[in-house]
């Protein structure tokens, strides 16, 4: 029984629609009790796979299988999904979506309540689990108003109610940031421990490293590289590089920046930016019977105090700090979504207040679903000219390389299409400042560098890019200076290491 | 007496006060009738720690009940005081109800409800449903939130003076960004057993205790009351 | 679809887009406490505001129950939000009924789910039922606790057993127009970005 625990055999597949096959002839077993992560670029088909082998596909996702698959000897395709509950469990990549109650108590013992479990076992089970993840602080809380991190540990917590012997997990990482990050190796690390068959379906590599036996790297729908734990973990940098993987190391990289050392870095003096004045916020507002309350910097509680900074002009700028440190907070104030921030933005010797802040600044969000509006590319591009000019939306278009799809639906592209559509807009408005909310959250590393290649093309045209993120990697690839926030504040400004000389 | 209430019974509350809603107090002891039944509801949020909404209701219904009695029951015409009797008349109706409502809906986690209405025979698929749509309402708020924010960035808040651009350009994103989460929570509840043929238990202990028994009698006794005095005295 | 009926899956959309709907009638319901004629108006703004979530629904789920089930929740949020339950049989039987016909055509002839629609929206009737049912009273007990007779004309003038007739076929109206405009609005966008 522990040989061959996961049966893959001869799959192709190809979704109900589309004319491209996700997996060619692709064969893969998998024993019991192994560690195995899948790596390799979007849509290479680690998602597939996964999707495989809990049996979404082909009973939730539809389309053309053929061959077999064959998971703890159930076969897949004749099996129904609730009959793997207890079997097979997933915990999937966006901590936001994949929880189905409102508060957390409900949520862990949801799976045991499907499968009918007597409530006395579930109670203690739900005991056991808790208190070998160590989240007993999370418990009797909204789910809504956890963090990331936070609802991903439940997430995790959920899917080891049901016991099963097999866990997958896709992506898990892509919305975390260092410190959960950590939270989510110790689950993994335990679940070895406890001798379950895990599969990881990641891009960000380091944090698995030490923990996988087998990893493979798919290519179009194909295994194209197969290594032992080992192996995979003694590969040189180069060779990471020329596979397009993600580093298998942070320490070489800034990681001084993201463990948060190195407190007496000094802030460094810019003469001539863009300054930001007088930005105090704070969540807790206090009920007043009149609202309207001004910020000062010595209110107590702000989740944001800056009292001046100045940004170096034209430079791409990596805001670092630990989620919930204040990055998104420190955006959005400084883009004026927050009314109640009454910063003020000086730029080329002109002051810029309230709403008039919405002009120069545009922020492109994490989630840029949200920010598409019409029905075609170009009728979005328009949208954000004062006045319509066809001749300039087409170059903004062609510039940034999304000129073919002028005429689709926003939400027809993918990923990287859309946030090129969101950036097109920015630059339509004539917007000087422009802030990135993770924009590399759940890439690969090719499409981070293009990510990158596309902020500092930006800053050559004479913008300030801001872009908040947790991968170390982009800051590599893209920064010019790094500016680290912590509670609120701002714990220093200074240039990137070599970033000088590199690009001189 | 512990505050925490079966759910059935705090259904039953909900029932018996929106039949009194329909029917207007006239004469003083149906008032208090009335306002003792309100009362009931602000007592237990203040019981649930629920002090800041109990506070607001008791002022509101207080100021509306003042102005009602005091103020308003000469023939008064004019159009502040006919819209501030339009508003008192509706306060003064239909607030019990709403307090009722909120009460309950602040204080019965969905689980404890979903049995509740599994014991009350209603089906699986019923219940289901009624629980993403009680997880829906946070989601779809935090989504609107995000594409409000968007669209001042935008400075297409009025949709350029055009109402039809205001709703799409508002329901347009919230429906995709539903229909994403909604596909993606369905297949994380699927794959944690969602929708199998073995019978749903639940971990909430669903037992009328005292306190349920007594609440459950004091209502039908007011609303009898109500009633005997109404209609049949 | 080879599978007969509902799957958690459907459940999970129903359940979702009667939250959308819920709040777009709760967006506009608010008005009504501006004046009781807005509350008349109702029969115009809701079906036309929720037409276009309404048709991507019609699109997604395409299987009997899909409206019976959305009305049953609508009745069951109604009452439990403390608006009555006297609407409650009214709600489910357009919703039935609304079902059957969209059945008829399959949940795919457009021409039926526009009839469909418009039968669906009938609850939003339903909402004044409390008033018709209890009117008579109701009036007289409002002008013996000494409200102005103007506000008691005002909310009676616009809401009376004569009128609610007239109502009903503006509701029923409205609601075909709307599935015309929701259809165009899904065409626009859903079908073209390759999701519904």
């Amino acid at each position: 029984m522990s040989e061959n625990f996961i049966k893959i055999q001869h799959v192709n597949f190809k979704y109900k629609g589309s004319d491209k096959g996700l997996l060619d002839d692709l064969s893969l077993t998998i024993n019991k009790g192994e560690t195995m992560l899948l790596t390799g670029a979007s849509g290479s088909g680690k998602t597939t796979i996964i999707r495989l082998i809990n049996g979404l596909i082909p009973h939730y996702y539809q389309g053309e299988l053929e061959g077999s698959v064959d998971v703890a000897g159930y076969d897949i395709v004749k099996t129904e999904l609730y009959e793997l509950a207890g079997v097979v469990g997933t915990v999937f990549q966006n901590p936001r979506s994949q929880f189905f109650s409102v508060d957390t108590d409900g949520e862990i013992v949801f799976g045991p309540e499907n499968i009918g479990m007597d409530a006395g076992e579930i109670r203690e089970r739900k005991q056991d689990i808790v208190g070998e993840m160590h989240i007993e602080k999370l418990m009797g809380r909204s789910l809504f108003e956890l963090s990331g991190g936070e609802k991903q540990s439940i997430a995790c917590a959920s899917v080891a109610a049901l016991l099963p012997e097999v866990i997958l997990l896709d992506e898990p990482s892509s919305n975390l940031d260092q410190g959960a990050i950590g939270n989510l190796r110790e689950v993994i690390r335990r679940w070895k421990e406890q001798g379950k068959t895990i599969i990881i379906s990641e891009h960000r590599l380091w944090y698995l490293k030490d923990l996988v036996d087998r990893v493979i790297y798919m290519e179009a729908g194909r295994i194209c590289h197969e290594w032992s734990g080992a192996e995979f973990a003694s590969m040189d940098r180069d060779k990471v590089r020329s596979l397009q993987m993600r580093p298998l190391a942070v320490s070489d990289m800034l990681s001084s920046d993201f463990a948060g050392e190195d407190s007496d870095i000094q802030t460094q003096e810019i003469s001539d930016g863009i300054t930001l004045k007088d930005f105090y916020f704070s969540y807790n507002k206090k009920p007043y019977l009149i609202r309207k309350k001004r910020f000062r910097e010595n209110d107590e509680g702000l989740s944001l105090c800056i009292p001046r900074l100045t940004l170096p002009k034209n430079t791409v700028i990596g805001v670092i700090g630990h989620n919930g440190t204040g990055k998104s907070t420190f955006l959005k104030c400084v883009c004026g979504l927050e009314k109640d921030c009454n910063g003020i933005i000086e730029a080329a010797g002109k002051e810029y207040k309230g709403k008039d802040r919405l002009k120069i600044c545009y922020m492109v969000m994490q989630d840029v679903n949200h920010q598409l509006f019409t029905d075609s590319v170009e009728a979005e591009v328009l949208l954000s000219m004062e006045e319509e000019d066809k001749k300039r939306c087409y170059q903004i278009l062609e510039g940034l390389g999304i000129l073919e799809f002028k005429g689709k639906h926003p939400m027809a592209l993918s990923g990287g299409q859309k946030q090129r559509v969101a950036i097109a807009s920015a630059i339509a408005a004539d917007a000087k400042l422009m802030l990135f909310d993770e924009p590399t959250s759940g890439l690969d590393f090719c499409h981070m560098e293009k990510v990158g290649g596309l902020l500092k093309s930006l800053a050559a045209e004479n913008n300030t890019v801001l872009v908040a993120t947790h991968d170390p990697e982009l800051i590599e690839l893209c920064c010019d200076y790094v500016l680290c926030i912590e509670n609120g504040r701002v714990k220093y400004l200074r240039q990137v290491n070599g970033a000088g000389e590199e690009r001189a | 007496m512990s505050a925490k209430l079966d759910p059935r019974t705090k259904l039953y509350m909900i029932l018996i006060v929106s039949a009194v809603v329909m029917m207007s107090a006239t004469t003083p002891l149906l008032w208090v009738v009335r306002i003792a039944m309100t009362l009931i509801p602000l007592i237990l949020l203040v019981a649930e720690k629920r002090y800041a909404s109990a506070l607001r209701f008791t002022i509101l219904y207080a100021i509306a009940l003042v102005l009602t009695f005091c103020f308003l029951s000469e023939e008064s015409t004019g159009i502040l005081q006919s819209l501030l009797i339009g508003y008192c008349g509706i306060a003064v109706q239909f607030l019990p109800a709403l307090i009722t409502a909120w009460y309950v809906v602040r204080t019965t986690k969905i689980d404890e409800f979903m049995s509740a209405m599994q014991r009350m025979h209603v089906p699986d698929g019923i219940a289901i449903s009624l629980a993403v749509v009680m997880r829906f309402f946070p989601t779809i708020k935090e989504e609107y939130a995000s594409i409000t924010d968007a669209m001042r960035m935008r400075g297409i808040s009025f949709g350029g003076g055009r109402p039809s651009k205001m709703v799409e350009y508002r329901m347009i994103p919230l429906l995709f960004s539903c229909v994403n989460i909604g596909d993606e929570l369905s297949a994380a509840a699927i794959t944690r057993g969602l929708g199998g043929k073995v019978k749903r238990t639940s971990v909430e202990e669903l037992r009328l205790r005292v306190s349920d028994w007594i609440l459950i009698l004091g209502f039908t006794a007011a609303a009898s009351v109500f009633v005997i005095f109404k209609y049949v005295l | 679809m080879d599978k007969k009926g509902l799957t958690p899956k459907d459940f999970i959309s129903i359940g979702i887009f009667t939250a959308i709907w819920f709040v777009v009638e709760f967006a506009f319901g608010i008005l009504g406490y501006i004046h009781p004629y807005i509350v008349a108006a109702y029969v115009v703004m809701l079906p036309l505001a929720g037409a276009i979530p309404m048709m991507l629904f019609y699109t997604k789920v395409e299987k009997f129950g899909m409206l019976t089930i959305m009305s049953v929740l609508i009745a069951i949020i109604m009452f439990v939000t403390g608006m009555g339950y006297l609407g409650a049989p009214i709600t489910i039987a357009s919703g039935l009924i609304a079902d059957l016909i969209a059945k008829s055509g399959n949940y795919k002839k457009f021409p039926k789910t526009v009839l469909s629609y418009g039968v669906f929206c009938l609850w939003i009737c339903a909402n004044y039922f409390p008033i018709l049912v209890t009117a008579d009273s109701y009036r007289q007990d409002l002008v013996d606790a000494g409200y102005s007779a103007e506000y008691c004309d005002n909310l009676f003038r616009a809401i009376n057993p004569r009128t609610i007739a007239v109502l009903l076929i503006v509701c029923f109206i409205c609601g075909c127009i709307g599935a015309f405009i929701g259809k165009a609005a899904v065409r626009k966008h859903f079908e073209k970005a390759g999701i519904a």
